[in-house]
C-alpha cells in the first residue's frame, strides 16, 4: 500500500547524451526505500551519479529508465511537496531574506496571513531573526545557507533533498550547521536526502547512509547507523563505522587518521 | 532553544564568519574638496593666459568676461529659453527613446521570434548614425524639435536595447532552475527572477544614454533650428561672440555632469541590493 511520503526509487538508469560520442550512463539500476521521516544520506565517489538522483526525485529532470514514486505516484515534474537546498545557497541577490524565503509560498494555496507567519517562524526556526530586511550579500557563507534552508522548508514539503549544503562552507561553521539541521529535521519530521563527500556528515546525521559507486552510479551498500543522538564523532562505534563505509566506498580506509 | 537564543546564536555565527553583517549603506568617505583642484588649476591658468594675452582675446576671452557674457544673456537675451529647449528635446528623446528600448528589449530577450524579427532591421538602422539620420528627417518633420526628439531618441533607443536584450539573456541558468524547483509560472519567473537580474545592465545602458542624448542634442541644434544651446554655440562661432560660445560650452559640461551624476544615484538606489556597487 501507497504510504504519504514513501519514497520509492525502482531500477532507476540515466544515461546523457554526448554529442559525437557513445552516451555515458550515470546511473544504474539504483533502488532507494526511504520511509515518510527518515535521514538518508546518499555517499559516493564524485561522478558517482548522487546528484543527478537528486534532480531526478525534484523532478528537474524526467528522462530516466525505471520509477521513481512517492505515495505510490511517478514523479511529474518539480513540485512543492519536494524541497531542495543547493551546494550554492541560490538566494535571489535583488530580494531580501524574507522575500527570498517567501518565494517559496509563491504559489502554495495558503492565505497570506499564514505565508507570512510561515516565513517568519522559519526565518527564527533558522536562527534568522533580525535578519529579515537583509540581502544576500550581507549574509556570512553559513546564515546564508540557513536561509536557504529555510526556503526549502516554509513550504512544508514531505521531502526535503539536500544536495551538498554545507560542502562549501568552512569546518566550523559546517560542523554547527549539522546540529542545527539535525534540531530542524526532528522539529519538523520532514523526510531528508543528503547527498554529502563527508562520511562524517553523513553518519552523525543519518538513519541510513547508502553507498554509492561509480561508474555508473549503483548502490554498492546500505548501512543503518543505530547509534542514539546525538552522536558523538570520536566514539569507537561511530569510527568503525566510518571505516566500513570508507571500505565500501573503495577508499583505503587503514591509511585515514581514525577521527 | 528560544528564539531569542536563536539569534543570538545567529549573530555570533556570522560574527565569526567573517566579521558582522555589514550595515545597508556603508557611509563612503567621500572627498568633494579633491575633485576642485583640478578646475581651479584650470580656471587659473585661463585667467592667467588671458590676463598675459598668450592668447587673443578675440579667440579666448577671460573668465570674467564670460560671466559677465553669461549674465547679459541670462537678463537680456534668451539664454533661459534655449537652455529650456534643448532640456526638453533631450527629455523627451530620452524618455521615448529608452521606454521603447527597454520593451522591445524585454520582448526580444523573452522571445527568439521577437529578436529574429526585428534583429537585421534594428542592426542595420544601428549602423546609421543619427546625425546621418537627421537632414532626411528634417525634410520630413522640419527645423523644429519633433526632427530632433526623433534622431536622439533613435541614438538613445540602441544602446538601452541591446543591454536590456543581453541583460535578460544573461540570467544565471541556477536562477531558472530555482524557479523551476519554486514551481513558477513563466510570469513570475519573468517578474521576479529575470526582470531583475536584467536591471543591473539596463541601469548601466540608460545612464551611458542620458549622457549620450545631451551631447547629441548640441549636435542637433548646432545643424539645424533656431534654438537651443547648440544654436547659439553656432551662432556664436559664426558671430565671433567667443565668451558667449565659451558659455554655452560650460552650460552644456555642467548640465552634461548633473545628469550623469543623478543617473549615478538613480542607479545606486536602483541597485542597492547589489554586492558593492559603486558604480
Amino acid at each position: 500500500m501507497a504510504t504519504p511520503g514513501h519514497l520509492e526509487v525502482r531500477n532507476v538508469s540515466k544515461t546523457y547524451a554526448v554529442a559525437g560520442r557513445p552516451p555515458v550512463r550515470v546511473l544504474s539500476r539504483v533502488s532507494l526505500d526511504v520511509q515518510p521521516g527518515a535521514f538518508v544520506s546518499l555517499v559516493g565517489p564524485s561522478g558517482c551519479g548522487k546528484s543527478t538522483l537528486l534532480r531526478l526525485i525534484i523532478g528537474l529532470d524526467r528522462e530516466h529508465g525505471g520509477d521513481i514514486l512517492i505515495g505510490g505516484q511517478p514523479i511529474e515534474g518539480p513540485a512543492l511537496s519536494r524541497g531542495i537546498v543547493f551546494q550554492d545557497h541560490r538566494l535571489l541577490p535583488w530580494l531580501t531574506l524574507e522575500d527570498n524565503i517567501a518565494l517559496a509560498l509563491e504559489n502554495a494555496r495558503w492565505a497570506a496571513a499564514d505565508k507570512a507567519a510561515a516565513v517568519r517562524d522559519h526565518i527564527a526556526l533558522v536562527g534568522l531573526a533580525g535578519f529579515e530586511k537583509a540581502y544576500p550579500h550581507q549574509l556570512s557563507g553559513g546564515m546564508a545557507q540557513r536561509a536557504a534552508i529555510a526556503r526549502g522548508i516554509v513550504g512544508r514539503p514531505e521531502i526535503l533533498l539536500l544536495d551538498e549544503p554545507l560542502g562549501a562552507l568552512d569546518a566550523l561553521t559546517r560542523v554547527r550547521l549539522q546540529a542545527e539541521l539535525q534540531r530542524i529535521w526532528r522539529l519538523e519530521r520532514i523526510t531528508m536526502i543528503l547527498v554529502t563527500h563527508d562520511v562524517d556528515e553523513a553518519i552523525y546525521l543519518s538513519d541510513q547512509v547508502v553507498v554509492l559507486a561509480g561508474s555508473p552510479g549503483r548502490v554498492a551498500t546500505e548501512i543503518e547507523i543505530g547509534l542514539p543522538r546525538p552522536r558523538d564523532r570520536a566514539s569507537v562505534e561511530f569510527v568503525a563505522l566510518k571505516q566500513r563505509i570508507l571500505a565500501a566506498m573503495g577508499e583505503d580506509a587503514a591509511q585515514r587518521p581514525a577521527a | 532553544m528560544s528564539n531569542t537564543a536563536e539569534a543570538i546564536d545567529g549573530s555570533a555565527l556570522v560574527g565569526r564568519a567573517g566579521g558582522p553583517a555589514r550595515p545597508a549603506r556603508r557611509p563612503r568617505p567621500t572627498q568633494p574638496l579633491i575633485g576642485i583642484i583640478l578646475p581651479a588649476i584650470i580656471i587659473a591658468l585661463w585667467q592667467v593666459a588671458a590676463s598675459l594675452a598668450w592668447i587673443d582675446r578675440v579667440f579666448l576671452p577671460a573668465p570674467l568676461t564670460v560671466v559677465t557674457a553669461f549674465w547679459k544673456m541670462l537678463t537680456k537675451q534668451n539664454l533661459a529659453l534655449d537652455f529650456l529647449a534643448s532640456v526638453k528635446i533631450v527629455g523627451q528623446a530620452f524618455l521615448y527613446g529608452s521606454i521603447a528600448a527597454v520593451g522591445l528589449g524585454i520582448a526580444a530577450g523573452l522571445s527568439r521570434k521577437v529578436e529574429q524579427f526585428f534583429g537585421p532591421t534594428f542592426d542595420t538602422i544601428r549602423h546609421i548614425p543619427g546625425i546621418a539620420w537627421l537632414p532626411l528627417i528634417v525634410l520630413w518633420l522640419g527645423i523644429g524639435a519633433p526632427a530632433k526628439v526623433l534622431v536622439i531618441a533613435k541614438s538613445v533607443f540602441f544602446p538601452v536595447f541591446l543591454n536590456t536584450l543581453q541583460g535578460i539573456r544573461n540570467v544565471e541558468k541556477n536562477y531558472i532552475e530555482l524557479a523551476s524547483v519554486l514551481t513558477l509560472t513563466r510570469w513570475q519567473l519573468v517578474r521576479k527572477v529575470v526582470l531583475p537580474a536584467a536591471v543591473p545592465s539596463i541601469m548601466v545602458s540608460l545612464r551611458y544614454a542620458a549622457g549620450l542624448a545631451w551631447a547629441l542634442v548640441v549636435v542637433a541644434e548646432g545643424l539645424s533650428g533656431l534654438e537651443g544651446l547648440g544654436f547659439l554655440i553656432f551662432r556664436a562661432q559664426g558671430l565671433l561672440l567667443t565668451d558667449q560660445l565659451v558659455v554655452c560650452m560650460v552650460i552644456i559640461g555642467l548640465v552634461g555632469f548633473a545628469i550623469d551624476r543623478s543617473m549615478y544615484l538613480l542607479q545606486r538606489r536602483v541597485l542597492r541590493w547589489k554586492q558593492g556597487y559603486d558604480g
